[in-house]
């Protein structure tokens, strides 16, 4: 017993048993990150997989027996009293069991046979088959549908149904018609209409900018009124064109049958993809794999983003970060320049010193309430008052949008790029300005010639640690112009092409929206996992490129140094 | 340099280029801190209106015709003054200039005039026969010749012939969407007439007719709520409340006296919303007396006391505020609002004590007409008088509850809703949030750092730092969006494995620990800074078998559901999106910041003050705590300083993270809502320059103060450690 006691006590007395809880907190966040970004990378890249569609038949809590397709989701176990508790079958409990197993199956056919997601006790299942003729359709609402293709009407020859061994063959170009047309008429709305739209709202100001300005200039007017009418003829061609088109698109017609023998009739037209995921190969799955992780990336939202991709997010995101660094980068390296090469180190400089650093550790919401109070409100509707006065009062600079959140964003990470900066100039040793001054040249070209290209490294550092900062920024852009869904993208073919007045969409926000707002969680989860992989791997890409950027201009100068 | 140009060894063109780059530079190092002026100035300009006091100023006195006023009123704009007279005749004057615009001729001889509670433009007018005619304003502006012009025109919303009332003493009509009720009185018999299914432009459908007798001497009538009660009010102040809804149970729900102190009774009159009545007695007090329903069924208390100078004899409500204008016998006037309990202003108006009074609908101007031909105008200059310091940090008595209460409630449907802006619960809500995550956070970063900067191999140090530089760039959204959809539902569903895990993962380290020290030296020290790897399986191992372990602890401690258990045993609310989710969650959106700070002061404790403890025959561990650690401490408490102005402002984990209620329960169990969630939550929704959006932008400013002042005093302890270093 004394023996143990006095091992006790100098093994504590060694702090030990410390160093090794020490050691267990770096191993936990370690753990933590690691945890957390496996997570969403398995559960964002698990979406996309074309998984098998399972025929299975189960016994329903009404005691019948159903058969339903669906792809397995989960599997999750529900303890017996938990079960007992919510009103199940007694007699569905095995004996001595604690706990019971069940499946989360997607199940689709959103408005035929509710609901989309169910739960299926595993005991309950008395058989589960994988027949390879079924067929999974997106459909551009109400989600995928599961079922087995019988028929083809087409609209060219109505009185033919296609059935039979070449079924999926004319299917699958029927689809690909539609989605031919669907293209024609996207680029018909979004580019010649969308484009007359905007010039004829553009002839409009222009007229009420005269009349408001009571001015004589009746030939503009005139010419204006002409314009206008050539305009609308313009549009009533090509409205004539899209009706045309969709005629044309609203005319074939797929039955499939589902597992519990309902006929249904879907539109091709509404169908985007169909595959017949139990016969096809592994090669042929990664394919696919692929196609849907590429239309993830390159389609827009629908169904009210629980669906389909996020292209506008992204579109959004690059362009806002990018008007940022065109802020943030001149604004933050003068400073840093100024604080560093041309102020007199004293008491000012360190207050300002300090207060760069506090501005770092300002919340982020405080910097989207004063955007939005000053940018948005103050300076936006001084704005629209000098020179949208003919729009008024709906806002043109006077509601958030692009310009006010680049800019709130570029106040909000000026700090990074500053103290970035300045280590920078930091480490360029005395004697190479001194070296470079008495060659003759003036400060100006000292620092143009010699100090900004040896800082641009740091210079770059900072700029990328600011823009990872501002890509994973959600809060301020709330405040100052992000949106759930916008209607157009900031730049379009319509003049002046890049429209900073805009509001856009964000990858953050579309996670904290489609998470947290959308109807259908159950339905939007894997989106959002798939987001936030795709905003992880920007953020942390960006980490990385400065972390080795950082690494190399460290070894840099260690040369200049010694 | 000048020189240098004089000589001619500098051209031009260098010389300017090199005095630009200076002045755009010297710009540049001013924006900064302009920028920063700016944010401070901006917040503190708009949120400055809510300080500045209130004002009445004398605006306008103009002659009229004569007549014997009944009623005043302004239009909604603040245009045009209407006054109704006992002939019958509406007449309009414009407010700016008091020129007359319009007179109407009804053809009746009124004796007495009302809006119609809670319109501003519908007025009940009762003639000599006892026969109520309803009358609607409206303003119709045009520009025929260039110049603007308003034109009132009358309505009649039901008919053009007065309704007959029976014998009339005093009366109150409540209009609320397609209902209207008249409540009247003869003596102490009070008539109650319901029509239902009204509609403008349409005769009233006949009436439902009931009549009760009061316990009082009825001297004014106030319709409640949604008309659910009647307060029957006698000249000496005592009360009758009557249930009148439904229609055909009606019944007294509370009878007493409204006089305090035995002072005598001077003005009764009812609040907006009619949840309140004020009461002024001859002592100069004017008591706020507020129902509410509790278990002893409906009752009256007085609320708040308010102290005028002297006695007042009337009172005039705002319409579309809680505010209320006093005023005393010799005719000044005091403006005074409830929920802040403020005596916002005072004017010696000197207004005859027959004169009718009104508050416009903004509640900007107030206007009197004295028989027979003044009008008097003043300016109100008073755009938040809800808010007092009191109000806004301290407990107020809302109307409709037993007792003060810290409440945050910014808006409701309701038009006559109450705002509550006590900033406390959110500022609680913030400090508990905070609490929790440093709570979890503080001990894992700092040991984190301790290690990585004092035990830790090299090798390993260059690649964990960098990836606690990653934690730390993760956006918070994304943590958000894991602790709200997939930790919470885990900690619902596992709780005792959750808790079990802090019990269990120090338990199997100690354990290990043990067994490693069994080992031989010769192994175990090749292994010497590379603890942190090594225990990292043994961690995700631990968790694991503390998942399985739960529900054994489930049974054992927590009788099998540890949820019920917390409830029942504790009295603990469980919700799902709770603190202790956004504790770990911004426990790990902190570790970063507190990690790296940490480690940095850590690892530039001077080698030499090691060494030496070392060279005396102190362990590793004895100089770490003995030297090291008191040397770096200041370090670690700005680490923690910072750490800390993170967690408080941290936006998008609380919002996603908690259910964002407005609390004031330190329950780990419970969620919160935070300043800064609230702001993200409701700026956007906030009218532009109100009272809720300058009350929003105060909740900003005290976030950037607060956040300032930590920071400051961290990075001001931390230039001193690092002076102190330098001197080591």
């Amino acid at each position: 017993m004394a023996k143990s006691n006095s091992f006790f006590r100098s093994w504590f007395a060694s702090g030990e048993p410390w160093i090794w809880m020490n050691a267990a907190a770096v191993g936990l966040s370690i753990s933590a990150v690691v945890g957390i970004l496996l997570l969403i990378a398995v559960k964002g890249l698990a979406h996309f997989w074309p998984s098998d569609v399972d025929l299975i038949t189960y016994t329903t809590e009404t005691a019948q027996v159903q058969q339903v397709y669906g792809e397995f989701v989960e599997l999750d176990q529900v303890s017996v009293e938990q079960f007992l508790e919510s009103g199940g079958n007694p007699e569905w409990v095995q004996p001595n069991a604690e706990i019971m197993d069940r499946w989360l199956v997607k199940t689709g056919n959103r408005r035929i046979s509710a609901p989309d997601f169910r739960w299926i006790f595993v005991d309950q299942i008395s058989a589960r088959t994988t027949p390879d003729d079924v067929m999974v359709l997106e459909r551009i609402e109400w989600g995928n549908a599961y079922g087995v293709p019988t028929t083809l009407v087409t609209g060219a020859d109505p009185s033919a149904p296609i059935s039979g061994p070449t079924l999926v063959a004319a299917l699958n170009q029927s689809i690909a018609a539609a989605n031919d047309i669907r293209d024609q008429i996207s680029d018909l709305e979004g580019g010649i209409l969308n484009n007359i739209n905007n010039r004829l709202e553009r002839l409009r100001l222009e007229e009420r900018g005269l009349l408001l300005k009571e001015s004589e200039d009746t030939e503009r007017l005139q010419e204006i009124s002409a314009e206008q009418a050539t305009l609308a003829a313009e549009y009533a061609v090509s409205e004539r064109k899209l009706r045309g088109l969709y005629r044309e698109l609203d005319q074939d017609e797929l039955v499939i049958t589902t597992a519990d023998d309902i006929e249904i009739n879907v539109r091709v037209a509404d169908i985007l993809h169909a595959w017949q995921p139990n016969a096809m190969s592994g090669l042929q799955k990664t394919g696919q794999y692929f196609s849907n992780l590429w239309r993830f990336l390159s389609e827009d939202p629908r169904e009210a983003n629980t669906e389909g991709g996020v292209f506008p997010a992204i579109f959004g995101t690059v362009l806002m970060v990018l008007l940022m660094s065109l802020i943030v980068t001149p604004f933050g390296v003068i400073a840093a320049v100024y604080l560093r090469e041309y102020a007199k180190q004293g008491v000012l400089v360190r207050i300002i010193r300090i207060a760069v650093n506090n501005l770092a550790g300002v919340p982020s919401i405080v910097y989207g309430v004063f955007g939005l109070g000053f940018f948005v409100y103050f300076l936006g509707g001084n704005l629209d008052q000098l020179f949208f006065p003919e729009s008024l009062p709906a806002p043109t600079f006077g509601t958030p949008g692009l310009v006010w959140a680049s800019l709130t964003l570029a106040l909000l990470t000026v700090p990074v790029v500053i103290v970035s900066t300045e280590e920078g100039l930091t480490r360029i040793p005395r004697s190479v300005r001194e070296g470079s001054m008495a060659l003759g040249a003036t400060q100006a070209e000292t620092l143009f010639k010699v100090i900004l290209p040896m800082a641009s490294p740091a210079i770059l550092t900072g700029v990328i640690l600011a823009v990872a900062r501002a890509a994973g920024e959600v809060a301020p852009l709330m405040l100052v112009g992000v949106v759930k869904l916008a209607p157009t993208l900031p730049i379009d073919g319509s003049f002046p092409y890049l429209h900073l007045d805009r509001k856009f969409m964000h990858l953050g926000f579309h996670i904290y929206d489609v998470g947290f707002q959308s109807p259908n969680v159950e339905a939007a989860r894997p989106l959002v996992y798939a987001t936030a992989l795709l905003l992880v791997t920007l953020i942390v890409g960006l980490n990385l490129t400065a972390i080795t950027l950082r690494g190399r201009l460290e070894r840099l100068y260690r040369g200049v140094e010694s | 340099m000048d020189d240098l140009v004089q000589t001619g060894r500098l051209s031009r063109k260098r010389y300017w280029s090199n005095k630009a780059t200076q002045w755009v530079v010297g710009l540049g190092g001013a924006a900064v801190i302009g920028a920063i002026t700016t944010i401070f100035a901006y917040l503190l300009w708009v949120v400055a209106p809510i300080l500045l006091p209130a004002s009445i100023d004398s605006h306008l006195d103009f002659a009229v015709v004569e007549r014997q006023p009944l009623l005043v009123d302004v239009s909604e704009n603040g245009e045009a003054i209407l006054r109704i007279s006992a002939k019958g005749i509406l007449d309009f004057y414009d407010a700016e200039s008091g020129q007359p615009i319009a007179a109407y001729n009804l053809g009746l001889n009124i004796k007495r005039a009302q809006r119609v509670y809670p319109t501003v433009d519908t007025y009940a007018l009762l003639d000599e026969e006892n026969r109520l005619l309803f009358v609607s304003t409206q303003y119709i502006v045009d520009f025929d010749d260039g110049t603007r012009r308003l034109t009132p025109k009358l309505e009649f919303p039901f008919s053009k012939t007065p309704q007959a009332m029976g014998n009339i003493e005093s009366f109150d009509a409540q209009w609320l969407d397609d209902e209207l009720v008249i409540a009247s009185n003869a003596g102490a018999t009070i008539n109650l007439r319901y029509f239902n299914k009204i509609e403008t432009g349409y005769p009233l459908p006949k009436a439902f007719e009931v009549s009760v007798s009061s316990v009082v001497d009825v001297s004014s009538l106030f319709l409640g709520p949604r008309n659910q009660w009647l307060y029957a009010v006698s000249a000496s102040g005592d009360l009758d409340v009557i249930g009148i809804k439904p229609k055909n149970k009606i019944a007294r729900l509370y009878q007493g006296s409204l006089a305090t102190n035995d002072n005598e009774v001077t003005a009764v009159t009812a609040l907006l919303g009619r949840y309140s009545l004020m009461v002024a007695d001859n002592a100069g007090f004017i008591t706020q007396w507020g129902i509410f329903v509790s278990k002893d069924g409906t009752q009256l208390e007085p609320m708040r006391q308010f102290e005028v100078e002297r006695p007042s004899v009337r009172m005039i409500t705002e319409p579309r505020r809680k505010g209320f204008m006093a005023v005393d016998g010799e005719g000044d006037l005091t403006l005074l609002y409830p929920t802040s309990g403020r005596v916002l202003a005072d004017f010696a108006a000197g207004l005859s004590p027959d004169a009718v009074i009104a508050i416009s609908p903004r509640s900007n101007l107030l206007v009197s007409a004295e028989n027979p031909s003044l009008i008097q105008t003043f300016h109100l200059e008073n755009e938040h008088p809800e808010i007092s310091l009191s109000s806004l940090w301290g407990k107020v008595w809302y109307e409709g509850y037993e007792e003060p209460l810290y409440s945050w409630q910014s808006s409701s449907a309701d038009n006559d809703f109450e705002p509550k802006f006590s900033l406390t619960p959110l500022a609680f809500g913030t400090l508990k949030a905070a609490f929790y995550a440093l709570i979890f956070a503080v001990p894992i970063a700092i040991m984190g750092a301790i290690y990585t900067a004092y035990f830790m191999a090299p090798a390993m140090r260059a690649w964990v730092k960098p990836s606690i530089e990653i934690m730390a760039a993760l956006p918070t959204v994304i943590l958000g969006f894991i602790g709200g959809l997939w930790l919470a539902p885990i900690i619902e569903e596992k709780l005792s494995s959750v808790l079990s895990i802090f019990f269990v993962l120090p338990a199997g380290l100690f354990l290990f620990a043990l067994l490693w020290s069994k080992f031989p030296e010769k192994v175990t020290a090749r292994f010497a800074g590379w603890y942190g790897l090594i225990v990292t399986p043994l961690i995700v191992i631990t968790i694991y078998l503390a998942f399985d372990a739960g529900p054994f602890f489930e049974e054992q401690f927590f009788g099998g559901d540890s949820r019920a258990w917390f409830r029942d045993v504790l009295g603990l609310n469980y919700d799902q999106r709770n603190a202790l989710v956004v504790g770990i969650v911004m426990g790990l959106a902190v570790i970063p910041t507190i990690f790296s700070i940490a480690e940095d002061a850590v690892y530039a404790v001077p080698t030499h003050l090691v060494r030496g403890s070392l060279a005396l025959g102190a362990t590793p561990w004895q100089t770490l705590v003995k030297v090291v650690l008191l040397t770096a401490s200041p370090g670690i408490f700005s680490a923690v300083m910072i750490g800390m102005g993170r967690a408080v402002g941290e936006t998008m984990i609380v919002l996603m993270a908690t259910g964002n209620t407005p609390l004031m329960d330190l329950n780990i169990f419970e969620g919160m809502r935070t300043f800064a969630a609230n702001i993200a939550v409701e700026l956007p929704e906030a009218e532009v320059d109100s009272s809720h959006y300058r009350i929003l932008f105060l909740a900003a400013l005290v976030l950037f103060m607060f956040t300032f002042a930590l920071n400051t005093l961290a990075e001001v302890v931390r230039q001193r450690l690092r002076a102190r270093y330098g001197s080591l």
